[in-house]
């Protein structure tokens, strides 16, 4: 799932300074997971919103909606009512909501709520940690099922670097070596000869080194375009 | 102005020449049409209040004198007692007024003793005669007979008042209340507490002359009385802070309003005090200045001295005596109507008949005259009902022992000296010092407090047993005593420390360690009272030196234990039931809640001393017991409630009624009720108000069915007091009138209001008006909630086949219910087939082998040994367990009896030497084979209360010292040994204790630091003791050295289990029960029951009670037909949830998982409604049922609303626009209900 991370609260107040009607546009899927941008969230924050804005006597009208998933453009027309009345958009979806939202509303101004994090998993109740850098060319399989890429500082395919100490990496003493833990994992899978295998240098264009990305399935597409009768 | 001494006048029917002019008497019943007023709401109407006309010569009784309607405030005038020389008016009670003097037979005649008033009050319905008046510029209705101080009360109007006293005869002598009379005539001031209410009556209470002739009045008052607090608070009230008149004496105190000398005489029929002296001499006092001899002490006229110039020594020569409350252990005082205790059962007052004046003599009455309820009733008798039972279960208690028989100790002679219990009430909020701790000798706060154990306890001068709850009772109260004040220290001296209890180790540990307290092991030689400082000395010897020691205590705490309840010889005598020599009753060891007497149970601290959760459980498990054997009867008298159909509301617009209620002047004397009445007519979708003098009563309930039949209510709203109490009461009442008792909702304006602003009435009635509109507001969106019905797998599971498995499994198999029975191992038993006798002697194996057979030869018992459950789902009334031999066990209920092992020690040559053996070892061996003048030794506390088992394993001392004994009975040359840190022979174990040292075992003590070392010495062991009395080490050798090893959970196999069924285990791997002490059986989860060592150590006997217990609370569950679950429970929106698990992670009763396509489903049966979910659910796909988000919502966007029509600001009490107005238009704070809709979705 993607981790989102609301900005604080000074940071939205002065994003939105200008605009007298705005809309708070929560998505109800990751974000609503990770409790950064779900119907929850979206009435909180619009309600902290009008407070301020009435505290300070400032004029502020502020709607609030929630949909599924603001990376699908048949959500968003859900939302072209209210986005119509209003002078700007709040979204706090992931960046993707966010641009996709822009995209939809050529002639409205969207506005992050939200820092998308990254894609990870949840840890326990409130604590969630990540996973996946998204590199386009998985690895997994050698590294006992843990990533080099998002879990070692430095993206090292032959890990640990000198900075690995007590299984804990030289970046922060809060986290893990990555590569400790996949030698550790190796080693209890009774698979340690994977460790002494090296691995080649890594083509990163498949990684955001390669320009924007985009996957096409060409068989899919010719499927969305028949028409229903 | 009216001349104060004339009588005022009277009702016009009876003739009065002073009759104002145009206005008409009060006309007879039948032909009352009260004058209506059609722009102003239906005008409130009050009971006569006791101010009837003036009678007519024909007894009322019969004939009602013209006016004189059923006074629903006061109840039957009962026989006045004629005192020659007292006047016959008195008999009139209350506030009818004095006729003059020439016509003393205008008095009705007596009432009829014990007839009770045929007109109860009813509410606020019924008078059949009532008089309109204006108050100012406000029609008010009241009853005839009322005066006009009664009709502004009712109105909610305030007028000060001095000398008038409920329940006194009004005298007018004051003037402070008079008011101002508009009549064609002119206007004129007269006394309101004494001016009848007549219709067309138009009255001013606060015109500029009224107050100016308020003030002048207190003016003279303050000129009288020009020191007295009392005097001078309402002088500045009335604007008089000053006075311009001449003060003879400054320190005078008493304003002549009369109160007490009225008091004495017409209430009380006394007339020890009277007026004496002419003009400026005029005082109240008793005849000659000498105690009167008809002074009946009552202390009346002090209680109504308005100014405290009346004081009780003065008029009797001597302090009145306190009345000692019982319950806070003659430390509180209390009145003659009192409450027994704060949380006494049914919580009404009651009247000591043995100090009320009206038993003793027949008089006074006030307070069948004050109640507004009409709830007194001097007439009930204790009635006597006979009861077919078919079982008993006795439960007298205990008593505290008496502390003055120990007159050493001090206690009674010394105020600083205090039992437990007396500390313990000083010590709670609701105590009588309210929880300040205070010494009673001087009210200083005390810094240094003793606390001396065993105070009539292990005493054979006294009771001889051990009372089991002193030790931690004493620990908590130097615990509590220190959160009440930081700087307090607490001593305790004690014999023994014993804290056996589950949890009691590791908390009298943090007494030492995190409070401070001093535990000092030494009894107390001396007890002495400094008498200047009124500090306790006491003398004790240290125990680290063995010298004596004095030390001063600012207070001693005598720690007074338990003994058999007064009168329960006589109980147990009227049922046949054999006691013990200690005057507990006999129950035979293993059978602990059975007596002598088949059909009579005993439980409790009558059976044996306990501490609580002890006393819980075997509560339980009389129950139980008494499940079984009346297993046949169960449920057979039961009359099931029926119900009209709920009528379905869906589709109609919400018809909403409000009932307000006055609660007596609980919430009517702070809450202007009748604004509050106004403003709720005009909330959307109110179509009926109504006030009511109690809400709650059972007319009243009558009156809210016929309302919503005949107004075709939807929705019910109280604006009454707290849920807590009579939520209940009004949802039966929908239920009666057949709508769903979720249509309800109750405001809380007393609690909540009136009782938190009596100082602020003006804000209070806003207040008010603001938390109807939230109430109103919310019950316009409720809707019908019908909880789920389950049914009950008529079925129950056992885990565990040792004593408590058994037990439980026979015990729920008795009341008629199969039972899967589960034991991991191949045979019944568990450990207690290595015991071989209880300390009272009770054979284990043969008790074993009883049980397995009886578990066997049981048809509803299905027997899987050697087996365990390997996973579970499921909930109370239906838990399916899958078990390791494949089977499947289904069961409306589970019992957990998984036990639990000695512990192998690893100290001590254990295992290493063959002469060391366990405890249960020497059982196993059937005792100990010693050579003549052998020599054995027992260490206590092996593996116990150490730092990797940090509890007290509770039966090793017991054990020890029975097998000790046994040795040594057998070979009376043998030296026997206990080498102990505390001898914990708790409750009438202590006995067998005894008899161990008389039998010449001895006992010597070690400290945890310093434990015996061990040391092989050929065949035999060598043991070296430090002993901490001696100051020197001991050298024993031993034949056998015996290691009381402690009791350990079997860690993993709890752990597993705790996983199958989501129960929780502590970190010494016994479970964790819902609550110590008020659930000790029960998991938190429904429908999980535990018991035996699974719980924590206990002995054999402890474990059958437990068992027994389970096997209850089981049996609560299993002889229903179907659960209903609560209608109030969280539901998830299949739509909106987005399966973060949120919820399934947040919910502390298990009740969400993820169903099969994904979405969460909440299991309605496990939900308690705590709205966790509800609160946490980040797409807001939970809703709680009768708190929905826009339930709440909609109460908020009322709060602070101006009702329906939005725009018009709402004055605040001050006159000011109100910080909340609602204005069109304007960005919403906080919701309104003018809020445009639409911003939300």
């Amino acid at each position: 799932m993607i981790v989102g991370e609301q900005k604080p609260f000074e940071q939205i107040v002065k994003l939105i300074e200008r605009y007298k009607r705005i809309l708070v546009a929560g998505c109800g899927t990751c974000v609503s997971v990770c409790f950064a941008g779900g119907e929850k969230e979206a009435g909180i924050l619009a309600s902290m919103l009008r407070l301020e804005a009435q505290k300070n006597g400032r004029p502020l009208e502020v709607l609030e909606q929630t949909v599924k998933r603001q990376c699908d453009r048949e959500f968003l027309e859900e939302m072209a009512t209210k986005v119509g009345q209003v002078d700007a958009v709040l979204s706090i979806a992931c960046g993707c909501g966010i641009q996709f939202m822009a995209e939809r509303f050529q002639d409205k101004i969207v506005l992050p709520g939200l820092n998308t994090r990254f894609i990870g998993v949840t840890l326990e109740q409130g604590e969630w940690a990540e996973r996946c850098a998204m590199c386009g060319d998985c690895i997994l399989d050698r590294t006992g099922g843990i990533c080099p890429v998002a879990r070692c500082a430095k993206r090292l395919h032959n890990g640990p670097c000198g900075g690995s100490s007590g299984g804990k990496c030289e970046v922060g003493k809060d986290r893990d070596c990555g590569w400790a833990l996949i030698v550790q994992r190796l080693q209890k899978l009774g698979e340690l000869d994977r460790y002494s295998e090296i691995l080649p240098p890594r083509n990163w264009t498949t990684s955001r080194d390669g320009g924007q990305r985009k996957v096409v399935r060409e068989d899919l597409k010719e499927q969305g375009r028949i028409e229903p009768r | 102005m009216s001349d104060p001494l004339k009588p005022p006048a009277g009702a016009p029917g009876a003739g009065s020449p002073e009759r104002p002019k145009g206005v008409e008497g009060p006309k007879p019943p039948t032909s009352a049409a009260p004058p209506k007023a059609p722009a102003i709401p239906p005008p409130i109407v009050l009971p006569a209040a006791g101010f009837p006309a003036r009678p007519a010569p024909a007894a009322p009784r019969t004939t009602p004198p013209l006016g004189a309607a059923p006074a629903p405030f006061v109840p039957a005038a009962r026989p006045p007692s004629r005192v020659s020389g007292v006047d016959s008016r008195l008999t009139t009670h209350d506030s009818r007024p004095a006729p003059p003097p020439s016509a003393p037979s205008a008095a009705p005649p007596p009432g009829t003793p014990g007839a009770g008033s045929p007109e109860r009050p009813k509410g606020v319905e019924g008078p059949s005669s009532e008089v309109t008046l204006t108050l100012d510029g406000r029609e008010v209705k009241v009853a005839a007979g009322s005066t006009i101080l009664q009709a502004a009360e009712a109105a909610g109007i305030k007028i000060p008042t001095l000398c008038h006293s409920r329940g006194l005869i009004p005298s007018g002598a004051c003037r402070i209340c008079q008011v101002q009379l508009e009549e064609p005539r002119g206007k004129r001031l007269v006394a309101s507490c004494t001016y009848p209410a007549t219709p067309g009556l138009k009255v001013i209470t606060d015109a500029p002359e009224v107050l100016e002739a308020r003030k002048v009045i207190a003016e003279l008052l303050l000129a009288r009385c020009p020191e007295n607090v009392p005097v001078r608070d309402l002088a500045a009230s009335l604007g008089a802070c000053e006075t311009s008149f001449w003060s003879p004496d400054p320190k005078e105190d008493c304003v002549l309003c009369g109160r007490c000398v009225r008091m004495c005489h017409q209430v009380m029929e006394v007339g020890a005090i009277d007026f004496l002296g002419r003009g400026r001499e005029r005082t109240v006092r008793a005849p000659f200045d000498e105690r009167s001899k008809v002074c009946q002490e009552c202390n009346a006229c002090a209680s109504v001295c308005p100014t405290k110039k009346i004081r009780p020594e003065d008029l009797w020569g001597h302090k009145p005596a306190p009345y000692r409350q019982p319950f806070e252990a003659g430390l509180g005082r209390t009145g003659t109507i009192n409450r027994p205790f704060p949380s006494a059962v049914p919580s009404t007052p009651r009247i000591d008949r043995d100090n009320c004046v009206h038993f003793l003599t027949g008089k006074c009455g006030t307070c069948a005259k004050v109640c507004p309820a009409g709830a007194i009733d001097y007439e009930q008798q204790p009635t006597e009902r006979k009861l077919d039972v078919g079982a008993v279960v006795l439960a007298p208690g205990f008593r505290t022992f008496d502390a003055g028989r120990l007159a050493e100790l001090g206690h009674g002679r010394f105020p600083n000296v205090l039992t437990s219990i007396q500390f313990e009430r000083t010590l709670s909020a609701s105590g009588p010092t309210r929880g300040v701790v205070l010494r009673p000798a001087d009210g200083k706060h005390p810094k240094k407090i003793a606390f001396l154990q065993c105070v009539g306890s292990r005493d054979r001068r006294t009771n001889p047993w051990c009372s089991a709850f002193c030790c931690m009772q004493a620990t908590k109260e130097a615990i509590v005593a220190k959160d009440h004040d930081s700087a307090l220290q607490s001593t305790i001296f004690f014999m023994d420390l014993r804290a056996f209890g589950k949890g009691f180790e590791a908390y009298w540990e943090r007494a030492q360690r995190e409070t401070g307290v001093r535990y000092v092991r030494s009894q107390i030689a001396t007890v002495r009272e400094d008498p200047k400082s009124r500090d306790i000395r006491v003398a004790y010897s240290d125990p680290s030196t063995g010298k004596p020691v004095e030390e001063d205590f600012d207070l001693l705490v005598l720690s007074v234990g338990a003994e058999p309840s007064k009168g329960s010889r006589e109980l147990a005598a009227k049922f046949g039931v054999e006691l013990d020599d200690h005057g507990f009753v006999r129950c035979p060891s293993l059978s602990p809640v059975e007596t002598s007497r088949e059909g009579v149970f005993a439980t409790g601290m009558f059976v044996a001393p306990k501490d609580i959760p002890e006393t819980v459980t075997q509560a339980s498990a009389a129950a139980g017991r008494v499940g079984a054997y009346l297993a046949e009867a169960r449920g057979t008298e039961v009359t099931k409630k029926t119900y009209p159909e709920p009528r379905d509301v869906s589709g109609e617009e919400p018809r909403v009624g409000v009932f307000i209620c006055h609660c007596g002047i609980n919430i009517a004397g702070t809450v202007q009720v009748e604004e509050v009445e106004k403003f709720a007519r005009t909330l959307p979708h109110v179509v009926h108000v109504e006030r009511n003098l109690f809400t709650c009563s059972q007319d009243t309930q009558v009156n809210i069915r016929k309302r919503i039949a005949e107004k075709g209510l939807n929705r019910v709203v109280v604006a009454s007091c707290t849920p807590r109490t009579h939520e209940p009461i009004f949802q039966e009442t929908l239920r009666e009138a057949g709508l769903n008792r979720h249509l309800f909702e109750l405001g809380n304006i007393r609690e909540q209001c009136a009782w938190v602003h009596q100082k602020l009435p003006l804000e209070a009635t806003e207040k008010a008006k603001d938390l109807v509109a939230m109430t109103v507001a919310k019950a316009s969106r409720l809707t019908p909630l019908v909880g789920s019905t389950v049914p009950v797998h008529q079925e129950a599971i056992v885990i565990g086949g040792g004593v408590g498995g058994m037990v439980a499994a026979l015990s729920i198999a008795g009341q008629g219910f199969p039972v899967h029975l589960v034991e991991k191992e191949p045979e019944l038993g568990g450990v207690a087939r290595r015991l071989r006798k209880t300390w009272r002697g009770k054979d284990v194996q043969a008790y074993v082998a009883d049980l397995a057979e009886a578990v066997r030869r049981n048809e509803r018992i299905r027997l899987h040994l050697g087996t365990t459950v390997v996973s579970s789902h499921g909930h109370v009334g239906h838990f399916t367990a899958e078990l390791s031999n494949g089977k499947t066990a289904e069961g409306a209920v589970v019992v957990v009896a998984t036990g639990a092992h000695e512990h192998k020690p690893k100290q001590f040559l254990y295992g290493e030497h063959p002469r060391v053996v366990t405890l249960l070892e020497v059982e196993e061996k059937g005792g100990l084979d010693l050579p003549a003048g052998g020599t054995a030794v027992f260490i206590q506390c092996v593996g116990s209360r150490d730092e990797e088992r940090p509890y007290c394993s509770r039966v090793c001392c017991a054990n020890a010292v029975k097998n000790a004994l046994a040795v040594k009975t057998a070979r009376p040359d043998a030296n026997v040994y206990v080498l102990y840190r505390d001898v914990r022979t708790y409750g009438l174990a202590e006995d067998v204790y005894r008899r161990a040292r008389e039998a010449g075992v001895v006992f010597l003590r070690f400290d945890a630091e310093k434990k015996p070392e061990v040391a092989a010495d050929g065949d035999r062991v060598k043991v070296v003791h430090h002993d901490p009395s001696l100051r020197d080490d001991l050298t024993l050798t031993a034949d056998w050295l015996v290691l009381a090893a402690g009791i350990e959970a079997d860690k993993a196999a709890n752990r597993t289990l705790g996983d199958v069924f989501k129960i929780p285990i502590l970190a010494e791997g016994f479970f964790l029960e819902a609550h110590p002490k008020l659930r000790p059986v029960d998991f938190a989860s429904e429908g999980i029951y535990l018991c035996g060592l699974a719980h924590g150590p206990k002995t054999v006997d402890e474990t059958v009670d437990q068992a027994l217990a389970a096997a209850g609370r089981a049996g609560t569950v299993l002889w229903r037909d179907e659960l209903e679950s609560s209608a109030i429970v969280s539901r998830v929106d299949p739509e909106k949830c987005v399966s973060c698990l949120t919820c399934v992670r947040m919910c502390p009763f298990d009740a969400p998982a993820p169903g099969a396509d994904g979405v969460v489903e909440i299991a309605s049966v496990k939900c308690q409604g705590c709205g966790i979910c509800a609160a946490s659910c980040p797409a807001k796909a939970i809703q709680l049922g009768h708190f929905r988000d826009d339930e709440l919502t909609e109460m908020l966007r009322a709060f602070g609303s101006c009702g329906p029509t939005c725009g018009a600001p709402r004055p605040a009490a001050d006159g000011q626009l109100a910080a909340n107005t609602c204005t069109p238009g304007a960005a919403p704070v906080g919701g309104c209900a003018c809020n445009p809709p639409g911003t939300r979705e």
